[in-house]
C-alpha cells in the first residue's frame, strides 16, 4: 500500500481561453490526509476529478505512484484510487451490501461472483462504517448520513490507496459531520490511507487534515501544514469574507462575520481600515 | 450478508423458472383450436399415406409458433433490462432507441416496392425489418456521439427524433399505399407471430441464446452502471467496452426479434420491471429471469392470441398490453411500498 500523488504545473480549464486552475503543483506523501478548501468554482472538484482520471489535464502532469495518471486501465486505477462523490445515486433500489460489494466488481469470478476474500473485505468495511446494521435496507430508504457512510464503505471495499473524497459532509448535520471525519480518520490510520477531501468546512478541515491546499478564485494556491495554510489572513482574502479567528487548545476556528447580522459592529466598511 | 446472491441461488431459482417455463409450453402446446391428443403426437408422423394429423398440427403449427414466442419473449424482456440499465431510465425498452420504426419503415419499403424476390424461399419482409432496425439504431447512436461522449439525454431525444421521423415517413407511405398493403404492414405493425420453419427458429435461437449469455457476463458491470458513468468508472468498470457490447447485443437480439414477429409492445417494458420489484434490481439474476418470464409471458399471450377469437387471430402485441398492463399495475402497487424499487 502505498499512494503517492504529485502534481506537476498542472493546468486545466473547461474553456480554453478560461483556466480554472493554472500551473498547480504540490504533492501528497503516502498516509497524508490533504483538505482542499476554497471558494464556489475555484476548481475544486475540477481538481479532485483530474487526480481520480475522470478529466484531462490541459497541461502538467500528475504522478500517481511514480506512473502518470493516464497510463493506468480503468482497473488498475480502481485498485489505487477510490472516489466518493457527492450524492450518487442509482436509478434501481440496491440494497447497502449490494452497493459496497460493488466495489469488488473488478475482482469477480468469470461467472460475475465474489469470492470468499471479497465478502470478508467488504465486511470489513460495513464493520468500520457502522453501517452492517442496516446493510439489507434498500440505499432509497436511508437518511443522508448513512448513505455518505454507505459509500465510504464502498470506497474503503476497493482496497486502494487512496481515497478521494467530494464534500462528504455538505448534507449532514454537526454530529454526522464529525462521525464522517472520524471515520476518515481511522480509516487513515488503521489502514494507513492517503485522504484527499475537497470541503467547504474549514473549521472541521483544519482539525482533521495533515496538510491543506487552499484554492483562489484568481488561480492562486496556497498548499502546506494545515495550521499555516488556513490562517485569518488567507481565508479573509481567498473568500473576500471577514473572520473572526479564535484557539480551543491547539486547533484553531474560523466564523464569518455577516455584513448584516445583528451585531455588525466587527464589520469594517472598508477592509484593511481596522484602526478606528 | 446471507441474503446476498450467491451462484447456488440464482441456478436454483433459474431452474425454477425454466420448470415452470416448460410447464406453460407443454399446457400450451394442447390448446388451439384444433383439439389434439398428446398421445397420437407421440405415435410419430405416421406412414406417407395416412399422415397423422395430431403430429402434423403439433410439429408444423404448435411447437414452431411456441418456440417463436419463447424466443422473442425473452430477448425482448433481456434488451428492456440492458437498455433500462443502459440509459439509466425506467421508461426505457427496447424500442426506445428507433428500432421499431426503423424496422417499420424497412417493412413498409418492403411492402410497397412490392417485391417479388424471395430469399432461400423466403419473403425478404424478414430481412428488410433487420436491416431497418440495426440502421436506425446505428444512426441513433451516431447521432449520439456527435451530441458528446456518452451522453445519456442526447441519445434518447435522438432516439425520441428518428422514432417520431420514421413513423411520419410510415404515415406518408400509408397514405399514398394500397390498402391491401397497409393492412399486411400494420398487422407486422401490431405483432405478428407466424409458424417460421425449423432453419429460422435454429438461428434465431443461436442469437438469442447467444446474446443473453453475452449480456449475463457483463451484469455486475450494469449494476456499477446503475450508479453513474462516474461511480463505475472509479469502481474500476471499462465503460466504454461495456456500453458497447451490451448496446450492440441487446439491439441486436432486438433486431431479430423485430424481424422474426413485428413490433410486440410491452414485454420488454413490464417484464423487467415486474422482475425488479419482486426479486431486487441486481443484474445477475434479474437478466435471467426476465427473459424466462418475457418467455412465459409472450407464449401465454400468443396462445391467448390465436384462441380467443379462433379460427381468426388477434395480433398478439394487444394481447400482451391487455394481459399485461393491469397485471403490472397491480404489482407497482404491492411491491413499489416496501421495496422502493424507485427513485
Amino acid at each position: 500500500m502505498s499512494g503517492i500523488i504529485e502534481v506537476t504545473n498542472l493546468s486545466f480549464g473547461y474553456a480554453a481561453a478560461s483556466p480554472i486552475l493554472k500551473n498547480i503543483s504540490f504533492e501528497v506523501p503516502p498516509g497524508t490526509f490533504l483538505v482542499i478548501a476554497g471558494p464556489n468554482g475555484a476548481g475544486k472538484s475540477t481538481l479532485l476529478n483530474l487526480i481520480c482520471g475522470a478529466l484531462k489535464p490541459q497541461s502538467g502532469e500528475i504522478m500517481l505512484d511514480a506512473s502518470p495518471i493516464e497510463s493506468y486501465s480503468a482497473e488498475a486505477l480502481a485498485a489505487k484510487v477510490a472516489v466518493v462523490r457527492q450524492e450518487s445515486m442509482p436509478i434501481f433500489g440496491f440494497s447497502v451490501v449490494e452497493t459496497v460489494l460493488m466495489a469488488r466488481t473488478p475482482y469477480f469470478s468469470a461467472a460475475g461472483f465474489e469470492s470468499q476474500a471479497d465478502r470478508a473485505i467488504v465486511n470489513d468495511a460495513l464493520e468500520l462504517t457502522d453501517t452492517a446494521r442496516f446493510a439489507m435496507r434498500p440505499l432509497t430508504n436511508l437518511s443522508s448520513g448513512e448513505r455518505q457512510r454507505v459509500f465510504i464503505a464502498r470506497a474503503l471495499a476497493q482496497d486502494s490507496p487512496v481515497l478521494l473524497l467530494d464534500e462528504p459532509t455538505s448534507f449532514l448535520d454537526l454530529r454526522h459531520q464529525v462521525d464522517i471525519y472520524d471515520l476518515l480518520k481511522t480509516a487513515q490510520i488503521e489502514k494507513g490511507k492517503t485522504i484527499v477531501a475537497v470541503t467547504h468546512d474549514i473549521n472541521l478541515a483544519a482539525q482533521y487534515g495533515d496538510e491543506a491546499l487552499l484554492l483562489g478564485m484568481d488561480g492562486s494556491f496556497q498548499h502546506g501544514r494545515t495550521s499555516e495554510v488556513f490562517s485569518a489572513e488567507h481565508i479573509e482574502n481567498v473568500f473576500n469574507v471577514q473572520v473572526f479567528a479564535g484557539n480551543i487548545g491547539r486547533e484553531r476556528f474560523f466564523i464569518p462575520l455577516g455584513k448584516l447580522a445583528k451585531d455588525n459592529r466587527q464589520i469594517n466598511p472598508r477592509p484593511n481600515n481596522n484602526k478606528s | 450478508m446471507d441474503q446476498l446472491l450467491t451462484p447456488k441461488k440464482l441456478i436454483t431459482t433459474m431452474a425454477a423458472a425454466l420448470a415452470v417455463l416448460a410447464v406453460v409450453m407443454f399446457a400450451c402446446s394442447l390448446v388451439g383450436s384444433e383439439k389434439i391428443s398428446l398421445r397420437a403426437v407421440f405415435d410419430g408422423p405416421g406412414v406417407q399415406a395416412a399422415a397423422n394429423p395430431d403430429y402434423e398440427i403439433f410439429v408444423r403449427f404448435r411447437l414452431p409458433r411456441i418456440v417463436l414466442a419463447c424466443l422473442v419473449g425473452a430477448a425482448l424482456a433481456c434488451s428492456g433490462v440492458v437498455f433500462q440499465a443502459l440509459l439509466r431510465n425506467p421508461l426505457a425498452d427496447p424500442y426506445i432507441l428507433g428500432i421499431s420504426s426503423g424496422a417499420g419503415l424497412g417493412v413498409m419499403i418492403a411492402v410497397i416496392s412490392g417485391l417479388s424476390w424471395t430469399l432461400w424461399g423466403r419473403s425478404p419482409i424478414a430481412v428488410f425489418a433487420f436491416a431497418g432496425a440495426l440502421g436506425t439504431v446505428w444512426l441513433v447512436w451516431f447521432i449520439g456521439r456527435l451530441t458528446g461522449k456518452f451522453h445519456v439525454t442526447g441519445l434518447l431525444l435522438a432516439g425520441v427524433v428518428v422514432n417520431a421521423f420514421f413513423s411520419a415517413v410510415i404515415m406518408f407511405l400509408t397514405s399514398i399505399a394500397k390498402s391491401e398493403q397497409v393492412h399486411s404492414t400494420i398487422f407486422w405493425l401490431m405483432g405478428n407471430m407466424v409458424e417460421e420453419d425449423f432453419l429460422v427458429l435454429w438461428i434465431g435461437t443461436g442469437c438469442v441464446v447467444g446474446g443473453i449469455v453475452a449480456m449475463f457476463y457483463i451484469s455486475p458491470q450494469l449494476n456499477a452502471l446503475s450508479f453513474g458513468d462516474e461511480d463505475a468508472r472509479s469502481m474500476g468498470i471499462n465503460i466504454a467496452r461495456t456500453r458497447t457490447v451490451a448496446f450492440a447485443v441487446a439491439a441486436g437480439i432486438t433486431a431479430v426479434a423485430v424481424s422474426m414477429s413485428g413490433l410486440i409492445g410491452f414485454v420488454g417494458l413490464v417484464v423487467p420491471h415486474a422482475v425488479r420489484l419482486v426479486f431486487g434490481p441486481d443484474h445477475r439474476r434479474l437478466l435471467p429471469l426476465s427473459g424466462i418470464l418475457g418467455a412465459i409471458f409472450l407464449i401465454i399471450a400468443d396462445t391467448l392470441a390465436r384462441t380467443v377469437i379462433a379460427p381468426a387471430q388477434l395480433p398478439v402485441g394487444v394481447v400482451t398490453a391487455i394481459v399485461g398492463g393491469p397485471v403490472f399495475l397491480v404489482l407497482l402497487v404491492k411491491h413499489s411500498r416496501n421495496v422502493g424499487g424507485f427513485k
